[in-house]
């Protein structure tokens, strides 16, 4: 092994250190070549629309990056985002006040995490498989009980702007919620025992077991956190839109567990962080408006997200190689 | 109550897995500031006998004495609040996580936020853990390097220096030599003098009767889930200790 130079050895240290740096960077690059082929990407329209989207997926990808970095997956995010969101549109519509179908939603949401997480460290069997089957059974159920019928809501409500109305303009509160969400757990993560105990899960469970940490535990906490994030974007969207159909959410998962391995979280666990999720939904949400701006079909997106995804891994596994030497 | 002269003394342990008997009836002593070497061939029971002395899979039957009182040892995290610190060959650190964070791991100093958040004392866990390593001599080059970049014998200091600092009476190394170089080997061997010097008691498991030989004070031998032998040191030869291990059984002449 040949020796590295310092300031080398301190690139590689940054690196490491820093699991976000390469979506950062796809982030700058992407911003620059929407500058450049989409008119008026630079609006403030234009930046409210991409924060807007990227909030609802960021949330429920910030829950994810949690439970990834421990090691877990969770794929029922969509169906639980969608059931929240359909809690919240049946309570408000059958008059019960706004802020006890919120706290409904999100204790149904967070029952769904705890189920996922029991099921998974009970039985042992994967989460894949786990929230694979919770999954399709939420939505089912949702399919089942509004026999395939959207619900809207038509009352209004200060509560709903408090979740998800306009500021500056065309921004929406849903961003602030989302940052604060991000931020937050990112001071858990980084700055807390409990983080601590997050990511030496998902390092080594049986090495964190030996130390004492009760890893069943912390794996159980993660899905439920996981689980509520979902269905707080559920109540959060519900309240752009004022309705909710029974599909809601579909596909959700795979957005954001692409845009969690975009901003460089390791799928395997144990290594990743929120603000990698920060740019990584962004960049997805700047994807979205950018191609749009730029005059090509709305189809186009998420061809763009799939190269953009295995360009990101491809980048982040070779720079973590040579960090690593 | 009399203080017993033994820090650890187990009675009687048995260990079933499914229709396996991994444990019969195995007595098991430790004195203070001892060294003892336990060896076995694959399957002896070893790892079974720390396992249950760690808290990590209780016994079926027979009692655990630790300074003479009788404890109930359910949890890894009991057996390090009690002073059983166990190195594990490839559980000893986690490989994603700085080198800084692995020392407290399970045990970080907080410092009060609003008197309600406990937030890690980063300053306290880098300042301690560069103290502690410089003290047992590993250089490394910063502790918020990850331990995915260190050798085996640099993990092995780290953690039997987290041991010490965290005032263990008694140090488990499982397997401690096992894929190290020859002079990283005999570094982990000096560990384990100091940390004997510095009053700790330590249980060495190895298969390396040579290692084990020369820092070990006395040998336990198990064979089948059962001791077969108990020798202070100078009784048997390293020699002799192979031949039991070998054969299962005491040459006459001992």
């Amino acid at each position: 092994m040949e020796k590295r130079s310092k300031f080398n050895s301190s690139i590689a240290l940054l690196f490491r250190t820093h699991p976000e740096f390469g979506a950062l960077v796809g982030l700058v690059l992407v911003f620059v070549v929407f500058c450049f082929t989409a008119t008026r990407f630079l609006s403030l329209e234009s930046l409210a629309g991409i924060v807007t989207v990227a909030s609802e997926l960021g949330i429920v990808a910030a829950g994810i990056t949690f439970l990834m970095i421990t090691g877990e997956f969770d794929l029922s995010v969509g169906s639980t985002f969608g059931f929240s969101a359909m809690i919240l549109a049946i309570t408000a519509n059958a008059g019960i006040p706004l802020w006890i179908g919120f706290l409904l939603a999100l204790a149904a949401a967070s029952f769904i995490g705890l189920i996922n997480g029991i099921i998974t460290v009970k039985y042992k069997i994967p989460s894949f498989i786990t929230t694979l089957g919770t999954l399709m059974f939420w939505r089912g159920i949702l399919l089942a009980v509004t026999g395939g019928f959207a619900v809207r809501y038509w009352g209004t409500s200060s509560f709903l702007s408090g979740l998800n109305g306009h500021f500056l303009g065309e921004f929406r509160i849903s961003s602030i919620w989302f940052f604060i969400v991000i931020f937050s757990l990112n001071i858990i993560l980084t700055k807390t025992p409990y983080g601590n105990s997050t990511y030496a899960t998902g390092g080594n469970k049986e090495a964190a077991r030996v130390l004492g940490i009760s890893v069943d535990k912390v794996k159980v906490i993660n899905f439920i956190i996981c689980a509520m994030l979902a269905g707080l974007a559920g109540c959060i969207q519900f309240a752009r839109f004022n309705s909710v159909d029974p599909l809601r959410g579909t596909g959700m998962e795979l957005e954001a567990i692409a845009a969690v391995v975009v901003g460089g979280t390791l799928m395997s666990g144990g290594y990743g962080n929120l603000i990698g999720t920060l740019f990584g939904v962004l960049l997805m949400g700047m994807v979205r408006s950018g191609l749009i701006m730029s005059g090509a079909p709305a189809y186009w997106y998420q061809a763009f997200i799939g190269i953009i995804l295995i360009l990101a891994v491809i980048t982040n596994t070779k720079l973590k190689g040579w960090a690593i030497k | 109550m009399k203080k017993d002269d033994f820090l650890i003394k187990m009675v009687g342990i048995s260990k079933q897995f499914g229709t396996v008997q991994a444990l019969k009836n195995v007595d098991f002593t430790v004195k203070h500031q001892e060294v003892v070497g336990l060896v076995g061939d694959n399957g002896a029971g070893k790892s079974t006998l720390i396992k249950v002395l760690t808290g990590v899979c209780p016994p079926d039957s027979g009692e655990i004495y630790f300074e003479g009182k009788k404890e109930h040892i359910d949890s890894p995290r009991k057996a390090r609040d009690m002073g059983i610190e166990t190195v594990y060959q490839h559980l000893a650190l986690i490989d994603l996580m700085s080198i800084a964070r692995n020392f407290f791991l399970g045990r970080e100093p907080v410092r009060k936020f609003a008197k309600v958040v406990n937030f890690l004392d980063r300053k306290k866990i880098d300042k301690v853990a560069k103290k502690s390593l410089k003290e047992i001599g590993i250089k490394i080059r910063s502790v918020d390097e990850e331990v995915l970049l260190l050798s085996g014998g640099e993990r092995q200091a780290i953690a039997i220096g987290r041991a010490i600092y965290f005032g263990a009476k008694l140090l488990v190394l499982d397997e401690p030599t096992a894929a190290l170089s020859i002079k990283e080997s005999h570094k982990v061997l000096d560990y384990v003098t100091d940390a004997r010097e510095r009053g700790l008691s330590v249980i060495f498991i190895t298969h390396n009767i040579y290692h084990v030989y020369s820092v070990a004070d006395r040998y336990t031998i198990l064979e089948h889930g059962e001791k077969i032998g108990d020798f202070n040191k100078g009784e048997v030869s390293a020699e002799d200790i192979i031949e039991i291990v070998r054969t299962g059984e005491t040459p006459a002449r001992l």
